[in-house]
């Protein structure tokens, strides 16, 4: 079962949550660093449509009020094992919104988070290094699920 | 008997069907995905991407959703891969492999191929997901679109060797690929040509791919039927997705194009002309959008049907 865990490690899927994020994240997540120019491919990412084929999660956004609830039914669909990154400074400390009446995060409160990709909005070459650490740890966990 | 068993269950379970299939669709998909990177100008995943995937997927979690019909939910999967092992089983390679008349002939085969779009749509309302149901829906709307010029396409064909070996029409594949060893391939029969240009417009739609992939356009359905799919049976459904590429693909090369050498051989010809085909549709792949699904069904129901009766026609005559 060896070889199955060392495949797992070269097919990290992603799943993007946008948790009350003001799309400056967003832009640069999906439609930067994601984007083919980038070629994430190369490194066996995938976009996925739904949570449940998912490996990793990239959340983007200071966990508002209103989407906490969301955010862990969401989060509980994606199957194990799974790694989060938590993208911009919005998730990590609520950035421009923190102490702001609206705001139930920081994310690491209700989620555990395995990488922080700080930034406002993190540079693409941030983010894609966030998620190549993020891929690391996705291999070790697949590999201790093994 | 039971060498005739044993005979049909290793071309079921081990080639062509079965392990040989599996193998073939994965590594045809890494060529795809390769292909389509390429002409992005980027560098793409390794080749054996697929192959990576489907261990993956095979070691995550399996969830069923409350609203869904479990035993119903966990078990389409598995008829897709099924049915397109027994299917592969059916098709004659020349040269290589010639299935046993016990298993069946073209309008089995018609059947088998129908069988993956049928249990998605269950698997889409199983799922108990409205997004599930949405698929569900389009995939049928597909189906009917398509369904009609593909059974014109192969009737065509087969009334073309029945007409030729001298008895009405012919279901019979070994006596197909038969014909076009002795008599040269019917790809370059020009009364066949409408037909060909239908199935080439069947592929596509088929296997989903763009721009037809609409029951399960990731943009605005989230996978549609696949959506609630998770861990080993998500697994199961691309597998058997990859399975029902080489075998639509396949239909294809013995309606038009059998001819190859004996042996080893000849199953490279055999995988070579797999490659022409995804090729083609890694082209498409990278060069068009989905489109919406009334355009595709109305497309279907104007283009293809009128090729494939025009064959029917031009043959009859
Ligand atoms: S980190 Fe900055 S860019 Fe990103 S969501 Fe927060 S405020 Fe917007």
């Amino acid at each position: 079962m060896r070889f199955l865990a060392k495949a797992a490690r070269k097919s990290p899927w992603i799943y993007r949550i946008n948790a009350g994020s003001c799309n400056g994240c967003d832009v640069e997540l999906a439609t930067t660093a994601c984007i083919p120019r980038y070629d994430i491919e190369r490194l066996g990412c995938q976009y996925c449509g739904s949570p449940k084929h998912a490996d990793i999660i990239l959340i983007t956004g200071p966990v508002t009020v209103g989407v906490k609830d969301k955010l862990l039914r969401v989060y509980a669909q994606v199957p194990e094992p799974k790694v989060t990154v938590a993208v911009g400074i919005c998730p990590i400390s609520g950035g421009v919104f923190r102490e702001s009446y609206s705001i139930a995060g920081p994310l690491d409160q209700f989620v555990p988070v395995d990488v922080n990709v700080p930034g406002c909005p993190p540079r693409p070459q941030a983010i894609i290094e966030g998620l190549a650490l993020a891929i690391e740890i996705w291999g070790e966990r697949a590999e201790a699920a093994a | 008997m039971t060498e005739i068993v044993l005979r049909i269950l290793s071309a079921v379970l081990i080639f062509p069907g079965g392990v040989f299939a599996i193998a073939l669709g994965l590594l045809l998909k890494g060529v795809e995905r390769r292909l389509v990177a390429r002409l992005q100008r980027r560098i793409g995943p390794p080749l054996l991407q697929p192959f990576y995937d489907l261990a993956k997927l095979m070691q995550k979690e399996t969830f069923v959703p409350d609203l869904a019909d479990a035993g119903l939910f966990l078990l389409t999967p598995m008829i897709g891969v099924a049915s397109m092992s027994v299917a592969m089983a059916l098709l004659p390679m020349a040269g290589v492999y010639t299935p046993s008349a016990a298993l069946g002939d073209l309008i089995i085969l018609f059947y088998l191929i129908s069988l993956p779009a049928l249990a998605l749509m269950l698997s889409g309302s199983a799922s108990g997901s409205p997004f599930g149901a949405l698929g569900f829906s389009r995939e049928m709307a597909m189906m009917l679109a398509y369904e009609g010029p593909i059974l014109l396409v192969i009737v065509s064909v087969a009334l073309y060797v029945g007409q030729a070996t001298g008895g009405g029409v012919t279901f019979d594949l070994v006596t197909i690929v038969r014909y076009q060893i002795n008599h040269g391939p019917l790809l370059l029969e020009w009364r066949l040509a409408p037909a060909l240009l239908a199935y080439l417009a069947f592929i596509p739609a088929n296997l989903g791919m763009p721009p037809f992939d609409i029951p399960e356009a990731e943009t605005e359905l989230a996978e549609g039927p696949l959506l609630e799919y998770s861990g080993s049976s998500l697994g199961l459904l691309k597998l058997g997705a990859a399975i029902k590429a080489v075998v639509v693909t396949a239909l294809g090369i013995t309606l038009f194009w059998p001819n190859g050498p004996a042996g080893v051989a000849g199953v490279l010809v055999f995988i070579a002309k797999h490659m022409l085909v995804v090729g083609g549709l890694a082209l498409l792949k990278a060069g068009v959008g989905r489109m919406r699904i009334d355009q595709a069904v109305l497309f279907y129901l104007k283009w293809p049907m009128l090729l494939g009766g025009v064959a029917l026609v031009a043959v009859r005559a």
